[in-house]
């Protein structure tokens, strides 16, 4: 029997060797040097750190948004959370993703990713119509930030808001989706901009189109080996479930720069799930295409005919990425559809106080990507216009009112009523908004589905078959 | 092969167990014509399969037509049905509006015990069905419009289970229609009441009481094997004999049975008809001959229409000229 186990073992890691030997191709890196007379020894030209420390300043600003005690702390839990938001002279606690059980952060502070970084210099800046008070989309952020500062737990349940859902999703829109398809892959392709044929700044070992590159890849949030790995392993090491599979140079620790999976890669593996959709497959693919194809160009400027190969491969990220959002709302507005059920057939006061706080905790998510989806490059107009009034400033409250705008004071005002069935009505019309403005797939959590499913199931003989 | 796949897409009903001309139904019909002879009608078992597959019937002129229209009806629908409005669009639409009432919430009746949730789907779905059929039947026979089109139907002189596709195809867009518009609002009604415990109870995929229907000798309304029930079951179910007295040519049997399969709608409505044993003449009496004619069978609804229609146009202006 030990034998046999042996033979075993050693069948696993052969076969284990090979079939990494064979995935090799498929990582996002290393690609050689190729800047013109570099005299540094870095061997490996892919870097993007900064990016990575920004999907960490997102996640810790995450969990501070729950700190406030109700206002005494107030002041004190934003004061930390703007620490994150706008950066600190000094180092920053990695307060997440940290360590979890056997799941073993390699970094610890912020300074062992990148110093310096900060999320509102990097947020989209523009017109944010979706929020109330006529604000950017960075002061929408900045307003999130004191309002759960003051809120108890990072939740306000009478106007409904849960802000550590608001800030994430949002920010994920605002800074990584915007960063990446409006600005690296969009203005920063052109040929004038980071040229290939010189380094990104003096001394680095990267071109200037190779570190742009990398960069809107840093955003993504993927790891370097995620290409190789299923859709269920790269939403378990986002989870922090599979050290095995996040550990892809095995010395048991994660390394957050290459091992990890943030937020907007993990959203892509959620739709992929289904087998419906191969957003991550499709997104990270057209990365690594760019990538050699920029490496391919040896340090030259690239041609004319590079770059538009290249920017083929922004729009496919740009397209996949944006639907990725679009599903994320989708599910959302299915989740908030399906709580407003639950709440309605609470048995009691506690039963219904729990599944109010489920659906606060979903409308958070399904406003915040609904948000991210409007931060992009694209103009969204009328379909945009149409989302944010179906799902409002906020959700419908226990008292069915709901958020209508912001007083002088910078208070939430909530002089409109509407019913919960209404509310329900509008989440449908979300849902059929989403589908046909971006011709979703994964579809999770869709309130018709049944129906269709029904539908499907019925007899439909009844057509020709006249007596 | 694609051109093989498309013959076999026209023939594929006969092996759907959601159509009533499916081979396993068939076989049953058989099986029950034969029993019907041999043990009521006291036939030689020889007899009764000389009646049962009558080459006189199976082959008459109407017989031949009936095969014809059959496969050129299949092709019909395969281009014709993409067209049309989905159920599940108004399914969808019918859902949506559902939510504008406030004294019902979505999925109120979700706890409600899930056999009879499945069973009171299944039952509403199968009445609303057959009334529906039973209305837009009666109105077939009733409008000059509508009976242009169902003429081609009544015109067999013969019937065999496949009669049942011998239909104009328009009327076929008309009870796909009904269909459509009968069942996505049942469909969306129960699952706005009773969320996800709603489901179909079925029998090899079809509604277990269309099922009963088929299995128990649907396809005998279209021949001459003339099975009727107890009389107090025929004001319940419409027989095989009283769907024959219904393409009888004789007067007294105008516009009776028009049920597909409950007789309840012919009883409340006046117009059942109970089967008696006699010799039935099926068709639209006249001249015979047109029973086989393609050509006039598919062209002649739209003449007769655009005839009615010229009529129904012209009648002001007539009478304007009478009263001057």
């Amino acid at each position: 029997m030990p034998r046999m186990s042996m033979k075993l073992t050693t069948a696993l890691v052969a076969s284990t060797l090979f079939a990494g030997a064979a995935y090799a191709a498929d990582t996002y890196g290393p690609f050689p040097v190729t800047v013109k007379g570099y005299a540094g020894d870095k061997t490996n030209s892919v870097a993007y750190s900064g990016q990575i420390a920004r999907h960490v300043l997102l996640d810790s600003l995450k969990k501070l948004a729950s700190q406030g005690d109700g206002g005494a702390n107030a002041a004190e839990v934003e004061a930390a959370m703007l620490s994150y938001f706008n950066g600190s002279e000094g180092d920053l606690d990695i307060i997440a993703p940290a360590t979890k059980g056997d799941f073993v952060i390699k970094q610890t502070t912020l300074a062992d990713l990148s110093k310096g970084k900060n999320i509102s210099d990097k947020s989209y800046d523009g017109a944010m119509p979706a929020w109330p008070g006529d604000l950017t989309g960075r002061e929408v952020l900045a307003h999130m930030i004191t309002q759960a500062a003051q809120s108890e737990g990072g939740y306000d349940a009478a106007n409904g808001y849960d802000w550590a859902q608001l800030i994430s999703k949002f920010t994920m829109g605002a800074m990584a989706y915007n960063q990446a398809v409006d600005n690296y892959l969009d203005e920063k392709l052109e040929a004038g901009t980071n040229p290939n044929g010189k380094p990104y700044k003096d001394g680095a070992p990267y071109t200037g189109k190779e570190h742009v590159w990398d960069e809107a890849y840093g955003y993504f949030g993927a790891a370097t080996h995620s290409l190789g790995l299923s859709a269920e392993d790269n939403y378990n090491i986002a989870k922090q479930k599979n050290l095995a599979v996040a550990d892809a140079n095995g010395d048991g620790v994660v390394d957050l720069k290459t091992e990890f999976v943030f937020g907007p890669a993990y959203y892509a593996a959620s739709a992929d799930k289904s087998g419906k959709t191969t957003y991550m497959t499709d997104i990270i693919t057209a990365f690594i295409e760019g990538r050699k194809l920029i490496t391919s160009a040896q340090g030259e400027d690239l041609t004319e005919e590079q770059r538009t190969q290249l920017q083929a491969y922004a729009a496919t990220i740009e397209e996949n990425w944006e639907k990725v959002l679009a599903e994320a709302t989708f599910k959302y507005a299915g989740s908030v559809y399906n709580d407003i059920r639950k709440i309605g057939e609470a048995a009691d006061d506690d039963a219904r106080a729990k599944a109010y706080r489920a659906y606060v905790k979903h409308w958070g998510e399904l406003k915040g990507f609904a948000m991210a989806l409007q931060s992009g490059k694209n103009n969204l107009g009328r379909t945009a216009v149409h989302l944010n009034r179906l799902i409002g400033y906020g959700p419908v409250t226990l008292d069915e009112t709901i958020v209508s705008g912001i007083d002088a004071d910078g208070n939430f005002v909530r002089d409109r009523k509407l019913s919960w069935s209404s509310y329900q009505l509008n989440m449908l019309r979300v849902q059929e908004q989403l589908l046909n403005a971006f011709g979703i797939e994964a579809r999770a959590n869709d309130a018709t589905a049944e129906l269709a499913g029904l539908v499907e199931s019925l007899n439909t003989d009844g057509g020709a078959e006249t007596d | 092969m694609e051109y093989l796949d498309q013959i076999a897409a026209i023939f594929s009903d006969f092996i759907n167990p959601k159509k009533r001309i499916f081979v396993g139904y068939l076989l049953l019909s058989v099986l029950i014509a034969l029993v019907f002879l041999v043990v009521i009608r006291k036939s030689s078992t020889k007899g009764a399969f000389g009646a049962i597959f009558d080459r006189k019937i199976l082959f008459s002129r109407s017989s031949i037509a009936d095969y014809k229209i059959f496969m050129i009806n299949q092709v019909i629908t395969m281009l014709v049905s993409p067209l049309l409005l989905t159920q599940i669009a108004i399914a969808t639409a019918v859902f949506f509006f559902l939510h504008r009432f406030e004294f019902v919430a979505s999925g109120q009746f979700e706890q409600t015990n899930s056999a009879v949730v499945v069973g009171l789907f299944s039952v509403t779905l199968f009445v609303v069905d057959d009334l529906t059929k039973y209305l837009l039947h009666r109105w077939m026979h009733r409008f000059p419009i509508l009976w242009s089109i169902h003429k081609v139907h009544h015109s067999a002189t013969t019937m065999t289970p496949i009669t049942v596709y011998r239909v104009h195809p328009l009327e076929a867009v008309l009870y796909a229609s009904r269909g459509t518009l009968a069942q996505g609002p049942v469909v969306a009604l129960f699952l706005f009441l009773f969320g996800s415990t709603v489901s179909l109870a079925t029998v090899v995929g079809v509604n277990v009481l269309v099922f009963a229907f088929h299995v128990t000798g649907s396809n005998l309304r279209h021949s001459h094997v003339q099975i009727g029930y107890w009389r107090w079951l025929e004001r319940l179910l419409i027989s095989p004999a009283q769907h024959q007295i219904h393409h009888s040519v004789a007067e007294q049997h105008h516009d009776r049975n028009f049920g597909a399969a409950l007789a309840i709608w012919d009883w409340m409505f006046g117009t059942l008809h109970l089967s008696e044993k006699q010799e039935l003449e099926f068709g639209l009496g006249g001249k015979s001959g047109a029973e086989g004619d393609l050509k006039v069978l598919y062209l002649q609804p739209f003449l007769d229409i655009a005839r009615i229609g010229r009529r129904i146009v012209m009648r002001p202006f007539q009478r304007l000229r009478s009263d001057g």
